[in-house]
């Protein structure tokens, strides 16, 4: 049976409250040393992304989020058995453990800002078109002519970036404040000046959303998108070498988990 | 208990024309048969070239700036990048190539150009 993965989080216990996910079914942890893997059944494999699985898919991990640290796994990640995912884990345990404890009770937001890059560009063309005397090109031949133009267009563009810096920086400095780490995508288009995603601790929230609140109304010509708090898809960090534990180091964790279950009272590792 | 996620935003309709200019450029997954390898493949191509094209340019231009080409050597650059800007358009139209399809994305590294 096609396991549908949505998570991997930190506990290798029974998931206790009942959470549907994708086809509705029921979501379930395969448990692998002290992590699990949160998985449900697929019938039949997915044939095309809809809203409702995808909402089904962010849902199962925002609900687990309420009580584990979650690594989310990317929409439409499908194994073939339970053997598969256990064999995933075991090869990516280390990693999913750093990531565990780095990203234990925070969470991602996500800003997204549009600037009149049209009015932005409009302004710089006309400044430069004062100082046309400044170009080191003299008119000419239909090379130079065509030299000109390029140059022009590249002192445009060059100060457009400089302009897209300078804004980002200083909202960057607001937001930086109250956030561990981030991701920032400058100009994805010309008019999106910033797309970026903040990991914020769970108790800096509304701090970060004031900061938020200070940055949209210190520049209110620009057009603000927040949102949060997400799981921290962007922040996962796994490198593609397969960091397998040796025999003596995965008897010696299982050893320890058995202790530590033990000494809570659990008696069962495996599901 | 959930986390109540929100999205807040007084432009939804701006900001969705703004990602879905980001994500419609480039294809998920290579979508590549008999009939359209030819053009898959001039795609990869001229998009290299293309970004070597913007090097080189971008490189010219810098010299420029820094006063460092002299008036002989604007006018043979100015020829070359004219040149191989029009070749470029030559072998776009010939497959049926848009600008902002020539790029690449390179996964974690973000797109080519």
């Amino acid at each position: 049976m096609a396991l549908y993965i949505y998570g991997i989080i930190d506990s290798s216990d029974r998931i206790n409250e009942p959470i549907y996910g994708l086809d509705g079914a029921c979501v379930y942890n395969i448990s692998y040393c002290d992590i699990g893997g949160v998985v449900s059944e697929l019938s039949e494999q997915l044939q095309n992304v809809t809203k409702n699985s995808v909402l089904a898919h962010e849902e199962v991990i925002e609900r687990l989020m309420g009580h584990f640290t979650v690594l989310p796994v990317k929409f439409d990640t499908v194994f073939d058995g339970r053997d598969c995912v256990l064999s995933m884990m075991q090869s990516y345990y280390r990693h999913f453990k750093d990531n565990l404890n780095r990203l234990r009770d925070k969470f991602e937001f996500g800003v997204k800002v549009i600037w009149p890059a049209d009015k932005i560009k409009k302004r710089i063309r006309n400044s430069h078109k004062k100082n046309e005397h400044e170009m080191p090109i003299p008119d000419g031949s239909s090379n130079k002519k065509f030299m000109r133009k390029k140059l022009e267009k590249y002192r445009i563009n060059e100060e457009f970036e400089k302009k897209a810096n300078k804004f980002i920086n200083v909202m960057d400095i607001f937001f930086s404040k109250f956030a561990v780490e981030k991701t920032l995508k400058k100009l994805k288009t010309e008019n999106l000046l910033l797309d970026a995603a903040y990991l914020v601790e769970k108790d800096r929230q509304d701090d970060f959303k004031e900061a938020f609140e200070h940055v949209k109304s210190s520049q209110p010509d620009f057009k603000y998108l927040f949102s949060g708090p997400w799981p921290a898809y962007n922040f996962v960090i796994l490198s593609n070498k397969n960091d397998l534990l040796k025999d003596s180091e995965q008897e010696d964790l299982f050893d320890r988990v058995i202790q530590q279950r033990e000494l809570v009272g659990v008696d069962k590792i495996w599901h | 208990m959930a986390l109540n996620s929100v999205v807040e935003t007084d432009f939804p309709e701006e900001f969705i024309e703004e990602m879905e200019k980001t994500d419609g450029v480039l294809p998920k997954k290579i979508d590549a048969n008999p009939e359209n390898v030819e053009k898959g493949l001039a795609k990869l191509v001229l998009t290299l070239i293309e970004l070597l094209r913007k090097l080189l340019e971008k490189q010219a231009m810098r010299r420029v700036e820094a006063g460092s080409l002299s008036e002989e050597e604007i006018e043979k650059v100015g020829e070359t990048l004219m040149k191989l800007e029009n070749k470029m358009k030559e072998l776009k139209q010939i497959f049926d190539l848009e600008d902002e399809e020539l790029n690449l994305n390179l996964g974690p590294l973000g797109d080519l150009m």
